[in-house]
């Protein structure tokens, strides 16, 4: 009798040891792990851009990106790099791939093009939703993006420039107007645009931990160039 | 628990306590490699985007 007792007590015990032990190796695993992955899955897709990029035809330097519409872009293929993203906010080596679409696997390489909304530098919407935490954090310092930011996207070809409006505009799950080629937000006004334009949207998940509202920025195409003339001012000042 | 599967490992002491790590490391790389990446997305932190 007090021996099973004893028995039933030990093992007991040791299954909560066990429990206690998987429970923190599973927090290693979400708090560094994933980041671990994330940097060289986000280092390899980069890489696969820029050696892409050795073999693609420039467009005409003196033509501006709209003007080169003869050449029919080739459609964005899931999953795959579209471009990079520089927000000198976010840190000065801050550069993270774009991959086409939001699947869960996407987002462990990259920041996730929405697959309905413009392309990038298009008039409409380039929408793009990224990790707040897990997988790099690549928007942990969302908060502290301004008014006036530069938000800096190269596909090889084209520098892209664009500026942030507001600061970030916090709202539910559900407020899937904010990527509308022309952003309509539940709150009205939220993102000031009152006609078409080249629109960009950031999004993310707020609180940092949580999934309860997003986080949301937009900008506006502010300037491009042609990347034979070098990096925008926005990366070399 | 553990006392069991110690007693019915194989070898002396050193033989036993070298194939315990082994199957120690086994289990971490299962959780890290299958159980983790299947259980992550069942928390909040992937709901990055907006959708209906």
């Amino acid at each position: 009798m007090g021996l099973s007792v004893r028995l039933v007590v030990r093992t007991l015990s040791e299954l909560c040891i066990t429990v206690g032990t998987v429970i923190v190796l599973f927090v290693v695993h979400v708090m560094f792990w994933t980041g671990i992955k994330a940097d060289s899955a986000t280092a390899a897709q980069v890489d696969l851009l820029r050696r892409a990029w050795v073999d693609q035809p420039l467009p005409p330097a003196t033509k501006a990106p709209e003007a080169t519409g003869t050449l029919t872009p080739q459609p964005y293929a899931a999953g795959k790099g579209i471009a990079v993203m520089y927000i000198p906010r976010l840190g000065e080596d801050w550069e993270w791939p774009v991959l086409e679409g939001t699947a869960p696997a996407t987002l462990k390489k990259g920041l996730g093009h929405y697959a309905s909304t413009a392309r990038l530098g298009a008039t409409g919407n380039f929408a793009v939703a990224g990790h707040r935490r897990t997988y790099g954090d690549p928007f942990k310092d969302f908060p502290s993006l301004r008014p006036g930011d530069a938000v800096v996207l190269t596909d090889g070809a084209t520098w892209y420039t664009y500026r942030i409006e507001r600061k970030p505009y916090r709202t539910v799950p559900t407020d899937t107007g904010v990527i509308d080629p022309v952003p309509r937000p539940l709150r009205k006004n939220a993102a000031g645009f009152d006609g078409p334009g080249r629109y960009l949207t950031l999004t993310t998940c707020e609180p940092e931990w949580g999934s309860s509202h997003r986080l949301i920025v937009w900008a506006h195409l502010d300037a491009t160039q042609p990347v034979t003339q070098g990096k925008p001012p926005s990366l070399t000042g | 628990m553990y006392g069991w599967i110690w007693r019915h490992l194989p070898g002396n002491a050193w033989v036993r306590g070298v194939i315990s790590l082994v199957l120690v490391l086994a289990v971490v790389y299962a959780l890290f490699q299958y159980v983790f990446p299947w259980a992550e997305p069942l928390l909040p932190f992937n709901d990055v985007t907006v959708d209906a």
